[in-house]
């Protein structure tokens, strides 16, 4: 069964380094999503992966073998890009029966397959169509049928769900991560969208410029992210700096302007200067309970679910808090606030040494 | 079939289809530019001693840019507004009319020749014009000029159409609701969008006009009194005709060849450079006067004037020879011959567009899909070459560059057919590369994850989706060989027939009855394939 192995595979084009000595082992079975910004290298990783791009250096190995220079067609990984390239002159079914017809499969077990595959993706009754003659969704089943009809047991999927509009996108993530898992596929799925990662993968590995930054289950990444970027990336933060005041089971950092905060215990010691990562979701404001800050409501954005809050506090900044919108009408622009959170959500980085700003870029 | 598909042989094939270009079309095109070195004291001796032979090549070298640089400003004045009626009107008929202007293209340029010569000349009596043909012109040049306007009107109207096709009009609209009159709106926003599709027209009509020989050849043989006028291109006809008993006419022909290779491929680059750099005047405006001329009677007098244009300078004198044929005294003539050399044109196209395909295809597919490599960028340059330069000079520079070896050069139907492929296979590989660049690169990508070998992807799934670019550009290899008459000539003398051949040696011989009979022949032909090709293109549009 197969186990994806990445060893310090580099890859650069002109100055723009793609990979970046990646390292990564994806096991069997595993559904694992790649996030990162745009020209991160997402592309690049599955590309390599799936035999399209030659690394400079490195290897891909397959169960154990090296399968770096191996041919694409050898592989059996297929790949799924963002528009499907589902052959336009091509029906449904001879997209869904090109791998079979290649390696000469009898007439026979063509037929069945081809039922049993439309079975899976709900498309039996449009066997006869041309891609064009079919909406988003259906494209992207004929698709994955097609890349199951193949034998792969590798699938690789390249942001498979952004042609999509959004309440679409929203269904398909499970039913695409199910089939997935039911028929015992290793997955490696790449998006820009963390909400999609999140909700996806077992596992996620955070990209940036070309290097792997965090790997992790969707709730390590989220909750103990290992620089303020993951945490910023992966759900919206607030950074506060300060230094390390004192740690006795929380550490307690004392900011610019003399105030302090809480956050969870950290190897740094103390003294050391440091940047405080709250998530955004996990920052409270309240006019009762006090808080270590203390602002003013800016502006208030309904988002349905939530109200996304930005508080100017003095000295820090804008501070910014998404709070469940039952508590419209409670909070008005120009109210004076506490700003608070639970020390255990709080994490604490070390100063980045390109500064806070060029961490946090995404580009 | 594996090794089909190892890396190594498809390393291998690629080199060789990157020699096969290099060594067979560029080379050879360009070989005669090597004779500045090495042979100058000849090409003293007997061109820069010789005041006659110097004077002689200068005005045909002058008389042929003037030409081609005033039929490029007539093509122009002209092509515009038709371009713009093709593109942004609706009417009845628009589909005949578009049909129209692509007429001209299907009629061999030696058949085009004699039709023009015919109608507008004061052509030799034995020519026997008919009474209603103009008859009236006595000037070569004037004559040489709008046979010129004929061939290479289209191909300006159709570049401009295409660039047209692709500029949004909504840019026009927004200026005219924000209160620019048509015209103005139209000049200062749109012709700006035009460069690109300028330079493609301009830079074809001018290599068409150029490069023309046969039609040249013919026209200035059916002149009443030519007055020793030539263009460069018939006059490399006209030397080679004379090289085999005067072998010092090898160092003036020479000489031509690289004039005119040499000032073709400066004139390429000037040009780009020059339509990119040079601003039309956008910037002022005369609101009350292009107001005015925007409304009323003007319009209509523009596509009044463009219709009759398109009419009378080059729809009739285009098929006035289906009018002569009728009037003038029949006679026959050599019919064996006839199809002899038609059997010789059609096997030297067929052979050619074959050729041209099989190893134009993977180039195309490198340049299309290694866009930013810098070999890939280098070809793409290089392909144009053969396009640009005037087809008489490369044969003549290609016959040259394998009389070095003598078996090849011992069989002139080889040549013809060398020659032949070096200026049409850059219309398959420009036409393919344009189609793969248009089709995503993940199709083939996915495909090979799906466990398709590099072919079969190439096969099953890239090549369903470019054939009718394919087709197309075969057809107009095809169609562009079977017309040519300058490579044949100066690359073999009359040593090889070809129909367009036949035709020059007819009007020289004055059987001019014969030779519309053959020009007839030669246009239906033609225009099958012609229609073929629309027929082809319609469809790619619509799917």
């Amino acid at each position: 069964m197969p186990s994806i192995t990445l060893k310090g595979v580099r890859k650069s084009y002109g100055d723009i380094r793609a990979a970046d000595g990646l390292d990564l082992e994806v096991l069997d079975g595993e559904y694992l999503c790649i996030l990162g910004p745009t020209g991160s290298g997402k592309t690049t990783m599955l590309r390599t992966i799936c035999g399209l791009t030659l690394p400079e250096s490195g290897a891909v190995m397959l169960d154990g073998t090296d399968i770096t220079r191996w041919e694409p067609e050898d592989r059996g990984a297929v790949m799924l890009s963002q528009t499907y390239s589902l052959f336009p002159q091509m029906t449904v079914a001879e997209n869904v029966l090109f791998g079979p017809v290649l390696k000469g499969m009898p007439d026979e077990e063509q037929k069945h397959l081809l039922a049993d595959m439309l079975d899976i993706v709900r498309l039996s009754s449009r066997a006869d169509a041309l891609p064009r003659e079919l909406s988003g969704g259906m494209m992207q089943r004929t698709a994955l049928a097609r890349a199951l009809a193949s034998g792969t047991e590798i699938l690789l999927l390249d942001e498979p769900l952004r042609a999509l509009d959004a309440r679409l996108r929203i269904s398909l993530r499970l039913e695409l991560r199910s089939l997935a898992k039911d028929l015992g596929l290793t997955t490696i799925h790449v998006t820009h969208d963390q909400e999609e990662a999140l909700v996806m993968a077992d596992r996620i590995a955070v990209l940036r410029q070309g290097r792997i930054v965090q790997v992790g289950t969707p709730g390590e990444v989220f909750d103990y992210p290992v620089s303020p970027f993951v945490a910023n990336f992966v759900g919206q933060s607030n950074f506060f700096t300060g230094r390390i005041e004192s740690k006795a089971g929380k550490t307690i950092i004392r900011l610019l302007d003399g105030r302090t905060v809480p956050a969870r215990a950290c190897q740094y010691p103390v003294g050391e200067d440091v940047v405080v990562g709250v998530k955004v979701g996990n920052t409270d404001i309240s006019k009762e309970e006090q808080g270590p800050l203390q602002g003013r409501i800016e502006r208030i954005l309904f988002e349905g679910k939530f109200l996304f809050i930005d508080i100017q506090v003095q000295g820090v900044g804008l501070v910014s808090s998404k709070v469940p919108s039952w508590r419209m009408g409670k909070l008005n622009v120009g109210d004076d606030v506490n700003v608070r959170w639970a020390w255990e959500k709080a994490t604490v980085f070390q100063m980045p040494t390109r500064g806070l700003a060029e961490e946090l870029r995404v580009d | 079939m594996n090794w089909i598909n190892s890396r190594k042989f498809r390393n291998g094939w690629l080199a060789f289809v990157i020699i096969f270009f290099l060594a067979f079309i560029i080379l050879p095109t360009i070989w005669i530019l090597s004779y500045t070195f090495t042979d100058w004291d000849l090409i003293q001796k007997y061109v820069l001693d010789d005041p006659a032979a110097l004077q002689l090549i200068q005005d045909a070298i002058v008389a042929s840019f003037e030409i081609a640089g005033i039929v490029v400003i007539i093509d122009i004045i002209f092509g515009l507004p038709m371009a713009w009626v093709l593109v942004r009107k609706e009417f009845r008929g628009k589909q005949f009319l578009d049909t129209l202007i692509d007429m001209p293209l299907a009629v061999p340029t030696a058949a085009l020749g004699f039709s023009a010569a015919i109608f507008w000349a004061v052509s030799k009596p034995t020519a026997e014009a008919p009474w209603f043909a103009v008859g009236g012109i006595s000037s070569p040049f004037l004559l040489i000029l709008l046979l010129h306007v004929v061939f290479s009107y289209p191909y300006m109207v159709r570049s401009l159409a295409a660039i047209l096709e692709q500029i949004d009009q909504t840019y026009e609209t927004a200026g005219q609701t924000l209160g620019a009159s048509k015209l103005t709106a139209a000049r200062t926003i749109t012709l700006p969008l035009f460069r690109a599709g300028l330079v493609t027209g301009i830079i074809l009509a001018m290599a068409r006009s150029l490069s023309e020989t046969g039609g040249t050849m013919i026209a200035l043989a059916t002149m009443a009194n030519s007055k020793g006028f030539q263009t460069g291109p018939s006059l490399i006809g006209t030397l080679k005709a004379g090289l085999g008993t005067n072998p010092d006419l090898a160092a003036p022909l020479a000489f031509i060849s690289i004039l005119l290779i040499a000032l073709s491929l400066v004139l390429l680059v000037v040009l780009k450079v020059l339509v990119m750099k040079v601003r039309l005047p956008a910037g002022r405006v005369w609101p009350k006067w292009e107001k005015i001329l925007s409304r009323g009677i003007t319009p209509r007098l523009k596509d009044g004037i463009s219709g009759v244009f398109l009419i009378v300078v080059v729809l009739i004198p285009s098929f006035f020879i289906f009018a002569y044929v009728f009037t003038a005294t029949a006679s026959q003539g050599d019919w064996q011959t006839f199809w002899d050399s038609l059997f010789n044109s059609f096997v030297i196209a067929g052979v050619v567009t074959v050729v041209d395909i099989f190893l134009g295809i993977p180039l195309a597919l490198y340049i299309a899909r290694n866009k930013k490599g810098r070999l890939s960028k280098v070809l793409d340059v290089l392909v144009n070459v053969p396009l640009i330069v005037p087809t008489a000079a490369l044969g003549y520079s290609l016959g040259v560059f394998w009389a070095g070896a003598p078996v090849i050069s011992a069989i002139p139907f080889l040549l013809v057919i060398f020659a032949h492929i070096a200026f049409t296979y850059p219309l398959v590989v420009r036409n393919v590369e344009g189609a793969v660049e248009e089709v995503d690169a993940a199709y083939e990508d996915t495909a090979r994850t799906l466990g398709a070998k590099r072919l079969q992807a190439f096969r099953k799934v890239l090549f369903p989706m470019i054939k009718a670019s394919v087709l197309a550009g075969a057809i107009m290899a095809f169609t562009r060989s079977l017309g040519e008459t300058g490579a044949t000539i100066a690359v073999a003398g009359n040593s090889v027939n070809t129909a367009p051949v036949f035709i020059v040696d007819l009007i020289n011989a004055e059987q001019f009855y014969m030779a519309a009979l053959t020009c007839i022949v030669l246009i239906m032909v033609s225009f099958a394939f012609m229609l073929a090709l629309r027929g082809i293109t319609r469809k790619r549009r619509l799917g």
